[in-house]
Formats: structure tokens, C-alpha cells, sequence
């Protein structure tokens, strides 16, 4: 999950690291108070979760004299579709120079990835396309608890010696918190010091319990209802819905979906040992989306019971046509139960993809 | 064989439970089939003295490695307690560790995983449904019906996508040395450049099935770091951006580890890739030449 702005600022700004004076306002008034401590200059940005938000008209310089109007005229707009509920307001930085500092978790190396470049500010999947030299890299032990001197020395290079302080910050934020991502773009020096001018974290979502967070806020609402019943599920705009168990299986038959000419409304895995309400629940969320005109149901494995499929898919009792692969345990058992019932029941996946992408055309 | 055999000795962490108590059985019947060892011993804290299946469960690792020869173990244990599984056999001695175990924190896993190769044993996992050498050994929940004995190896970060694959191989006569599951994670233990490595060294096998996925680039990492033939798939061609398609590793991010361009680079490498599983088998004969 990830964080929005003032959140991450928040988390930086306990670790020790600076961060601009800022207040988060939920409307245009709740500016007033604010507006001597913000002084002369400052920024509004609206915490709305999607990227390139400074290109959709999400930030706004704003000084004394105009900053209600301006805080007003951004509670208005629609940033990328999404209305503006808060925004942070926050003091102007004087900055002298823009640096890029990020700890990822490397699949390569199994271990945590710190990156550093003085070319700051900009995209960094830019700079790595066009300047890789300009980024540093170092690998950190996981078992340590702080980055050593002499990786802090390769990462810093000529940039002021304060930022090695500052990376050993943010390492400690990225270990305490669970996170995926922590990452501070820009970090500025200016003449009262350094200071994260942005920060974002993404916190892993199978931490998040211990992190204190109650509910996923990256999900849409049927994506958490699927949750609720412990499924994965992922929503697209087609017309063909998928219940699958496992994930490759699941993407795979999306992807088949596709190679037939038809398009998919959505990823649902059931994961492993499907019983009958489970089953039920899952037939009955998929079709509860408007666009599905189909389902495919593609079950394989050992342990699944294809009788409690069988009975799960008959008591979610839905209109839409469901379409079933079934293979596993008691396969006669359940087949008997779908076709007493009229289901069509396929043998393998490229044969129930392709009666489905027939029905849904 | 790439990491046991029948002769292999097999604990399972988390004996007592649900999932852990099923899988022994399975196990323990495929060892019976094949004259293995199969599942010897079982470890839940505070259920020691208890027997599941016949098999005696230990309160730790260390009093069952001191009864029985033990070279490898499969892990059930709850997420919040996995990792500490991982350590706990990596310290007492376990050369190879299956964890099944799915929604471990990444962090828990890295610190594992860094402990275990200062132990230096093998982590295959987690969220993985284990391997199985037809014949020889099973550690994991794959179903064991699919499979039949041959030359070609398998590696996938699925669990059911290489049951479906490992059926079309088998319903097409093409047996299989190894199959294994790495793990749908972002962080695994064993990447595909291990195992290939292992299996460049198995004289049975002659050819490996690479099953990948969206998010990061460890297929192409695996493919480009061997000399056996290779027939790859990738799930997740209509995955979009962003998000998390069921495994927490399966996310396209920052506009890397989408499917279109690791097949790209796959087919650079000459790399057969296949549109779709059912494709699979005639790719894995043409590559060698029909005879198989």
C-alpha cells in the first residue's frame, strides 16, 4: 500500500530527517491559521493517489495574498479524474541543488538496493536510460541494522557528507516499516539545510496488520470484498469473467483469453482447496459486475474437491452463462452434478476459453 | 534429482496443522510408491510426543535431526512464524528448505534468506508448492497423478500453471527429471540461475521448461546464464501495470517485468517462447528434434 505524501513526510520526519513546514487541510478555510507560519511563498499539493501529479494540475505555487483563492480553486479541480479532499501546504524551499536517494527491495540480489544520484528531481527511470553512470548503487546486508561508513562514502561521492546521515535515516525507516519503497525525490540542500522536498513509501501488504493499518486503501471496493473472503482478485474492462485457483493458472487463462480475441473482466483466484461457499462467493462476485456476459471457471490441482466446486457453481445460481474446466479429486462426481444441472463442462483450458470468447462476441 | 532423492530424510515444520498434517500423508504415500524415505520426522513447538501419520513430531529441529538423518525439510508454519522456521533449520543443518507458507513479509523473508546462505543451505521458496523428481522424491503438495519420469526439467513461479504444464508434458509422453517451484514472491531463495545450474549438472536432464511471469527479470537472468535448451512461457501478457496479479511478486512496476518485453528479450536470446501452456510439449520435442 502506499502511503500518500503528508504520511510518508510524517514517517521521514520522526526518523530525524528534515522535512518542509507543512499542514494538511481538508478545505480552503482551514488555511487561515496556517498562513503566518507559512510565510510569504508557498505550495499547495493536492494528496490524490496518482503519479505525474504535478503535470495534471495537482500542485499550485501560492503566496499570502492569493493562497485561499488558490487552495480553493484546487479543492475544485479533478486531478486525473480524482477529487481533491486534502491538501498539504507547504512552505517554499530555497533550493540550491536536487539529489535522488531510494531503497528498493532487489529480486536479484535478494537483498535491500540503495540508490543515490546528484541529478535529482527528475524522473530516475529517465536518468537510468540516459545517464546510468550518474547512478550509485549499493547492495545492504538485511541482517545489518545500519548501512556501513564506507557504503555511505561510495554512495555520497562528492554530495555534502549529511546526506550519509540521511540515507541511514531512511534505511531505518525502510526496515521498522515493512517498506517496499522509500523513496525521497527530490532531496534538496538549501541555505537552512537539507531537507526531503518529497518522500514516498509503499509498505509491503502482507505487513500491514503489523504495521497498524486496517484496511488496503489501494483497493477498489469489490477488490475488497474479494479480500474480505481471502481471494485475489483484480478488476479489468472486459466482458469475460475468470475464476481460476492458483495465480499463474489464473493470468494464463486471462492471457489465453486474449490469444482467442476476447477480452477478460477480471483475475479471481480462489487459491488452493476451493470448498462449495467459497466457490459460491467467488461465481456470485464475478458476476455481480455488469459488463461479464460469461464466466470461465478453471480449476486444476490435486486437492481441489470437484463436487464442492460442482455445488458451489450451482448454488451461486447466477444468470450469466458459467463455463467449467474442472480437474482434480471426485471429477466424475462433480461433472454428474454440473451437467444434471446444464452446465457445459470442457476438458481442457484452450477448449472452455474458446466457447467462452464464442458466447461473449 | 537436483536436490534429494529417495534416500533423502524429509521434516516437515508445522506437522500438527491442518495443511501440514494432509501433506504428510501425500508425501508418505508417494515415498511408499517409490521405496523413498519419505516424511521422517515433524516439528511443532510444544506438540512433541504426538505422532501424525505414524511420523513422531519434535518440539525443535535440533532433538529431530539428533534421532533421525535429515537432508532436507518442508515448512507450513503460519506466515508470522515462517521465517523463524527457515532460521531454525538453516541453523540446526538442513541442506534444502521448501517453505510453502504464502503472505511472509518481504522483510522476514530477506533476513531469512540472508541467514540461510551464511548457513549455507538452499531455500526453494516461499510460496511455493515444492518439487518432485518422479520416481525419486516429493517435497511439497504437488499432485503427484500428473507426473511421469523423463528428461526434462521444470522451473516456474507457479504452482497450478505447472501442474497444467507438467499434464500437458506428460499426456504428450514427455517425461519429466525435476519440476520445481521457486515461488510467486518478489524475494525467493532460489532464482531460475540456481536451479539451472543444478540442473546443468543432473545428467538426466536434457532440456528445461521455464515457466515465468510478470515482475522483475529472473528469467531472463536464468535464461541467459545456461546452455541448455530452454522452452519459456510467460503469464500475464493482459496483466495491466500496477497491479498485484495474485502472487505478490506478479506486478509490472515502474514499467518493468511486463510480459511483451521479457519475451522479447527471451526470443533475442533464442529462446522459444510459447503463446500459450498448450503449445509447450511440440516446442519441447523440436527441440530435440522429435526424439523424445
Amino acid at each position: 500500500m502506499k502511503l500518500r505524501e503528508y504520511e510518508a513526510k510524517m514517517v521521514v520526519k520522526e526518523a530525524g530527517i528534515p522535512v518542509p513546514a507543512g499542514f494538511l487541510i481538508k478545505s480552503a478555510d482551514e488555511l487561515t491559521p496556517h498562513l503566518g507560519a507559512l510565510g510569504d511563498a508557498f505550495v499547495l499539493k493536492a494528496q490524490v493517489d496518482v503519479g505525474g501529479r504535478g503535470k495534471s494540475g495537482g500542485i499550485l505555487m501560492a503566496g499570502k495574498a492569493d493562497g485561499i483563492k488558490m487552495a480553493k480553486e484546487l479543492f475544485g479541480r479533478q486531478i486525473k479524474g480524482l477529487p481533491v479532499k486534502e491538501i498539504l501546504a507547504e512552505q517554499r524551499l530555497d533550493i540550491q541543488h536536487e539529489y535522488y536517494l531510494s531503497i528498493t527491495v532487489d529480486r536479484s540480489n535478494k537483498q535491500p538496493l540503495i540508490l543515490f544520484t546528484e541529478a535529482g528531481g527528475v524522473d530516475i527511470e529517465i536518468t537510468a536510460k540516459e545517464h546510468p553512470e550518474a547512478i550509485r548503487k549499493v547492495i545492504a546486508n538485511p541482517l545489518m541494522r545500519e548501512i556501513p561508513q564506507f557504503m555511505l562514502r561510495e554512495l555520497v561521492g562528492t554530495a555534502p557528507k549529511e546526506i550519509g546521515s540521511i540515507i541511514n535515516k531512511l534505511y531505518r525507516v525502510f526496515l521498522e516499516k515493512d517498506a517496499l519503497l522509500a523513496e525521497i525525490n527530490p532531496l534538496v540542500t538549501t541555505p537552512r539545510g537539507i531537507f526531503a522536498a518529497d518522500a514516498k513509501l509503499i509498505i509491503d501488504d502482507n505487513a500491514l496488520g503489523r504495521q497498524g493499518f486496517t484496511v488496503n486503501r489501494d483497493l477498489t471496493d469489490r477488490e475488497r470484498e474479494a479480500e474480505k473472503h481471502g481471494f485475489s482478485y483484480v478488476e479489468l474492462n472486459g466482458t469475460i469473467g475468470v475464476i481460476g485457483n492458483g495465480a499463474g493458472l489464473t493470468m494464463s487463462t486471462l492471457d489465453l483469453i486474449e490469444f482467442y480475441g476476447g477480452k477478460a473482466a477480471n483475475f479471481l483466484d480462489v487459491g488452493g482447496g476451493a470448498e462449495s461457499e467459497r466457490v459460491m462467493q467467488a461465481v456470485r462476485l464475478v458476476g455481480s459486475v455488469p459488463s461479464v456476459k460469461v464466466i470461465v471457471v478453471n480449476l486444476l490441482g490435486g486437492i481441489t474437491k470437484c463436487d464442492e466446486v460442482a455445488k458451489g457453481i450451482i448454488s451461486a445460481d447466477i444468470p450469466q452463462k458459467v463455463i467449467v474446466r474442472l480437474a482434480g479429486t471426485n471429477e466424475a462426481e462433480g461433472r454428474a452434478m454440473l451437467s444434471a444441472k446444464g452446465y457445459e463442462m470442457l476438458d481442457t483450458m484452450d477448449q472452455v476459453v474458446r466457447k467462452a470468447v464464442e458466447v461473449a462476441i | 534429482m537436483i536436490y534429494g532423492d529417495r534416500n533423502s530424510g524429509i521434516l516437515v515444520q508445522g506437522a500438527t496443522g491442518k495443511q501440514g498434517e494432509f501433506h504428510i500423508g501425500l508425501m508418505n504415500n508417494y515415498a511408499r510408491q517409490v521405496g523413498g524415505r519419505g516424511v521422517v520426522a515433524g516439528v511443532t513447538p510444544g506438540k512433541g510426543g504426538r505422532e501424525v501419520h505414524g511420523v513422531p513430531v519434535y518440539n525443535t529441529v535440533k532433538e529431530a535431526m539428533r534421532d533421525y538423518d535429515i537432508s532436507a525439510s518442508v515448512i507450513f508454519v503460519p506466515a508470522a512464524a515462517a521465517a523463524d522456521a527457515i532460521m531454525e533449520e538453516a541453523n540446526a543443518g538442513i541442506e534444502t528448505i521448501v517453505a510453502i507458507t504464502e503472505h511472509i513479509p518481504v522483510h522476514d523473508t530477506m533476513k531469512a534468506i540472508a541467514y540461510a546462505k551464511m548457513e549455507g543451505c538452499a531455500v526453494i521458496g516461499p510460496n511455493c508448492p515444492g518439487l518432485l523428481s518422479p520416481g525419486e522424491v516429493k517435497m511439497g503438495i504437488m499432485p503427484a497423478g500428473l507426473f511421469s519420469g523423463g528428461n526434462v526439467g521444470v522451473i516456474s513461479r507457479s504452482g497450478t500453471l505447472t501442474y497444467e504444464v507438467v499434464d500437458e508434458l506428460t499426456r504428450a509422453g514427455i517425461g519429466q527429471s525435476t519440476v520445481i517451484g521457486i515461488g510467486g514472491d518478489p524475494i525467493i531463495g532460489l532464482t531460475f540461475v540456481d536451479v539451472l545450474r543444478r540442473f546443468e549438472k543432473d545428467p538426466q536432464t536434457k532440456a528445461v521448461v521455464l515457466i515465468g511471469e510478470v515482475g522483475g527479470n529472473l528469467e531472463e537472468e536464468g535464461a541467459k546464464s545456461t546452455d541448455l535448451p530452454i522452452v519459456s512461457y510467460i503469464a500475464g501478457i493482459s496483466a495491466p501495470p500496477d497491479k498485484r496479479m495474485g502472487h505478490a511478486g506478479a506486478i509490472v512496476e515502474g514499467g518493468e517485468g511486463d510480459a511483451r518485453s521479457k519475451i522479447a528479450r527471451l526470443k533475442k536470446m533464442g529462446v522459444p517462447v510459447a503463446s500459450r501452456p498448450s503449445e509447450i510439449p511440440e516446442m519441447v520435442r523440436d527441440l530435440f528434434h522429435g526424439q523424445c
